[in-house]
Order: C-alpha cells, then sequence, then structure tokens
C-alpha cells in the first residue's frame, strides 16, 4: 500500500544525501512537491501516479545540488572579495595616518614616509575598487 | 519545446517581469511560464530555486515566508529596486534581438 507521507520523507532523505541544506532550500523544494502532487491528484491520477511524476517534475537530487552549490559559490565569493576590499582600505589607512601625521607635525615626510604613504593610498585605491567592482558584478 | 538554453537564458527576464506584477512564489511562477507559453517554456521545477536564490543573493529580488490561503507555508519573492533596472535591460536587450531576428526575416520574404 502507497504511503504519500513516508514516500515525502524518503525524497527529502534523498535529496539531504544528495547534499540540498535544510531548512532553506529543501524546504522550498518539499512545500513545491507537494503542491505538485495535490494539483496531479486533482487531474485526476492516484496518489503513487501523481508522487511519480511530481519528483521527476522537480528534478534529481545531484543535479539540484550542483545548480545550489553553484549559486552559493558566487555568492562566497562575492563576500571575500568585498571583505579583501575592507581590509585593504583598513590597511592603506593604517600606513596613511602615521605618515600624514608626521607631516602635519613636521611639515614634510621623509623618504620613508613618502614610500608608506603611497604605498598606503595604494592599498586604499585597490580595496575601493575591488569593494566597488564587487557591488558592480554583483547586479550584473 | 524551446531549446534549453533559450529557456535558461530566458528565466531571469521572465522572473524579473513576472515579479514586477506583484509578489509571487516558485510554483505560480512555473505554472505562469508555462500557461503563457503554451507549455512551450519549461523548467524543470527545481531548477528555478537556485535562480530565485542566485538573483537574490544579487540583490535583484527579496523574499519572505508567508502563507497561503489554506494555511500552507510558502516563501513570496518581490522585485527590488535593482531587480527593476536589470529588468529594463533584459527587455531593451532581448527587444533588440527580436527587432534584428524580425528585420532580418522581414528581408528574407521582401
Amino acid at each position: 500500500m502507497f504511503d504519500l507521507e513516508k514516500s515525502i520523507g524518503e525524497w527529502c532523505k534523498q535529496m539531504l544525501a544528495a547534499g540540498i541544506q535544510t531548512p532553506v532550500p529543501l524546504e522550498e523544494l518539499e512545500i513545491h512537491l507537494r503542491e505538485e502532487i495535490e494539483r496531479q491528484m486533482k487531474s485526476g491520477l492516484n496518489e503513487q501516479r501523481a508522487f511519480e511524476i511530481s519528483i521527476q517534475r522537480i528534478g534529481q537530487p545531484k543535479m539540484l545540488d550542483r545548480e545550489f552549490k553553484k549559486s552559493e559559490r558566487s555568492f562566497m565569493k562575492q563576500i571575500l572579495k568585498i571583505g579583501a576590499g575592507i581590509i585593504g582600505v583598513l590597511v592603506g589607512m593604517a600606513f596613511i595616518m602615521p605618515a600624514a601625521a608626521q607631516c602635519r607635525h613636521e611639515g614634510a615626510m621623509a623618504k620613508d614616509e613618502v614610500v608608506l604613504y603611497t604605498f598606503g593610498m595604494a592599498m586604499c585605491f585597490a580595496g575601493a575598487l575591488l569593494v566597488l567592482q564587487s557591488f558592480k558584478r554583483r547586479k550584473a | 519545446m524551446i531549446r534549453k538554453e533559450l529557456v535558461a537564458a530566458s528565466a531571469e527576464p521572465l522572473i524579473l517581469s513576472l515579479l514586477a506584477k506583484g509578489e509571487s512564489y516558485g510554483y505560480a511562477i512555473i505554472q505562469e511560464v508555462k500557461a503563457r507559453s503554451d507549455g512551450k517554456l519549461q523548467w524543470t521545477d527545481g531548477m528555478l530555486y537556485p535562480v530565485l536564490h542566485r538573483m537574490e543573493h544579487r540583490g535583484l529580488i527579496k523574499s519572505r515566508w508567508g502563507e497561503s490561503e489554506t494555511r500552507r507555508k510558502r516563501k513570496y519573492y518581490s522585485l527590488k529596486k535593482d531587480g527593476k533596472t536589470a529588468m529594463a535591460k533584459h527587455h531593451e536587450q532581448w527587444s533588440l534581438v527580436h527587432s534584428v531576428l524580425a528585420g532580418l526575416r522581414k528581408e528574407k520574404y521582401v
């Protein structure tokens, strides 16, 4: 005797085994599956046939997991780039501030400080550029 | 049936355009695309969700958990400001492709 709830439970286990994260997106997929089963049953199919067709329509667990992972990877990459950019700006500022303070205090910068100041400016610029590019790419 | 490459490329503009009419959820989006294309544009149902999540990560759409009229839990998606801008760009680009194709087709039959 076909048990719909048991079969949905088994399907969820297969999704988890393939790597689909819980609660989201597994919960979202399960809600979708239940709506599709309901629609198939309204069109006249029995529980078992409705379940079989619906899981086919949702797709293979491995294939879905691959797509979700792709989306997570690109998100993580953006976050890392933004983080690296912010660190770059902060490190740059750490070089600029003492050199600028020295200049204000003594009216001029020593050769070493000019090098540090320039390096700091370059770090700030590169960091800010990385952050801006990451935001731009996020929306593209 | 439409080729899968074209189905994949059209997913984002279609989702954005559907959400421009108001918030919706995965199952309804799939059903509406099927209905509007007479069943010719068909996604593997589950593949819609990674696309939705990717668009959410990119700040084009946002989501909230809610309940259906039958008290079933649902995740609703809606358009954000950047999504509207992206949709306008998609429309511009797809219109351009369409007009080039239509022009070439017309020339062929003149």
